[in-house]
């Protein structure tokens, strides 16, 4: 657990010093959001909480992408990915420190473009701000755990900005299912229904141990 | 002290169609300094990565002999300190950060203590506090040392070390391995700098075209002989075939 809390440090600590991916990911997010704004018909807005939650979701995967993509490739600077290759012990806790400094940082962004996007189209979020929240979590927690050993097999290959996507995105259709049903509940009636908060939490649970004990192989040269 | 650290016996790499190791066969003891000198693309790197555990070889065996079990590179990472081509350090992190995140992955006690240690053992004390992404080549190098040492690992794996290097500094690192060794670590030290090797090893292979073609021990290591080893009967520039 130590080694999972000391990456979990130090990639804080250096994205609160460069700001590269948060900034990337936000900027990425919020002009995704007004690409959406530009692009529906006007007369279309006034059904947009029908299909808000699977607009919301695209802004946020796609924003997530390019902050997966950085999480290992900041580490080939100086092969500093040997030294996590040369840990002792078992890799999985790399693998979650990593997923949970994307968590974090993915968080932060999703929090601003979902505030962004709902400014955009006139939707209110704040009064399902919490249970929403609860949802994304669970939501970005599956999207990190695939990310994070995605990121981790595509970053020594030359097509990494490409593979990653291509790796992760079928993966990802369980938990956009569940995350976008859950979102189109919250916003549409007010409430999530069971089923998807199963579905997101099975993913999830999945998710995480496949990733863990998967890692432990993805360092290796 | 003559205790093996180290044995690898046959060990092949192939990248594709090319070989990069042929059957290389290496014993260290503790108490020595293994030197593996040879040309460039004559596979030494690709040889230390594989006794560090960070990549795998075609076939042959790699042990490493903790408190008197072998075990495989993988299995022993806690053992082995590393210094690569590349330094390994985080530019976004001071000196001193990255040598406590090292510590805290190698689950060292007193981390703070020990890198402290380090740091002025390494002359930056003053540097401590200062990213290391500021730091010359030289200075990230002397941090890289410090941070394979944090673990204080019986076998301590050096690729190319004195690159980048000025003379005080090259000076106290050999001064470094040499104590290291007077305390029975085990080292391989990468190099194909023959004056090195000659003046730092106990043990040296030529390794050439991905085989050892030589093993020169004791007092018949001489830059002499290693130079003459280091041509071997490749074809000399410029001569005709």
């Amino acid at each position: 657990m130590s080694t999972t809390l000391a990456i979990l440090w130090k990639d804080l600590v250096t994205e609160w010093r460069s700001r590269d991916r948060v900034i990337a990911m936000l900027l990425f997010s919020l002009l995704v959001v007004v690409i959406f704004h530009f692009a529906l018909p006007v007369g279309t807005r006034s059904g947009i909480q029908e299909n808000a939650a699977g607009l919301l979701w695209v802004a946020y995967v796609f924003a997530a992408n390019i902050g997966l993509n950085r999480s290992f490739a900041l580490e080939l600077e100086n092969d500093a990915l040997s030294l996590l290759a040369l840990a002792p012990g078992e890799r999985g806790w790399i693998f979650l420190g990593k997923a949970l400094a994307n968590l974090i940082l993915i968080g932060l962004v999703e929090a601003a473009a979902g505030f962004a996007f709902a400014v955009a189209f006139d939707i209110d979020l704040l009064k399902v701000a919490l249970p929403l929240a609860g949802v994304v979590l669970l939501g970005t927690f599956g999207l990190c755990c695939a990310g994070t050993l995605f990121s981790a097999m595509s970053v020594r290959t030359r097509l990494r900005e490409v593979l990653l996507p291509i790796l992760l995105l079928p993966a990802l259709f369980p938990v956009l299912a569940g995350a976008v049903a859950a979102t189109r509940d919250l916003i549409v009636a007010g409430e999530a229904s069971f089923e998807a908060i199963q579905l997101l939490l099975v993913i999830d649970g999945v998710y995480l141990v496949v990733s863990f004990l998967g890692f432990e192989y993805i360092l290796d040269e | 002290m003559s205790e093996t650290a180290l044995r690898a016996r046959g060990v092949e790499k192939r990248f594709g169609a090319m070989r990069a190791l042929r059957g290389v066969d290496l014993t260290v003891e503790r108490g020595t300094i293994h030197a593996v000198l040879g040309p460039n693309g004559a596979g030494k790197t690709t040889l230390l990565r594989i006794l560090a555990g960070l990549s795998h070889a075609t076939a042959g065996s790699v042990e490493i002999d903790i408190d008197g079990e072998n075990h495989e590179p993988s299995k022993a990472r806690g053992a082995i300190g590393y210094v690569g081509h590349a330094t390994l350090i985080h530019p976004e992190l001071t000196a001193r950060e990255n040598l406590l995140f090292a510590a805290k992955l190698y689950r060292v006690d007193d981390a703070e203590a020990r890198a402290q240690q380090l740091l002025e053992d390494e002359a930056l004390g003053e540097v401590a506090d200062v990213r290391a992404g500021s730091f010359s080549r030289g200075m990230s190098q002397r941090l890289s040392i410090a941070r394979a040492r944090i673990h204080d690992p019986i076998l301590v794996l050096l690729d190319e070390p004195f690159t980048g290097l000025d003379r005080a500094a090259a000076s106290r690192l050999a001064e470094h391995l040499e104590r290291l060794r007077d305390e029975g670590r085990a080292l391989v030290l990468i190099t194909h700098d023959v004056e090195i090797a000659a003046r730092l090893a106990t043990t040296v292979s030529l390794l050439d075209r991905g085989e050892i073609s030589e093993v020169v021990s004791g007092s018949a290591i001489t830059v002499d002989r290693l130079d003459a080893g280091m041509l071997g009967d490749r074809p000399q520039p410029g001569a005709v075939a």
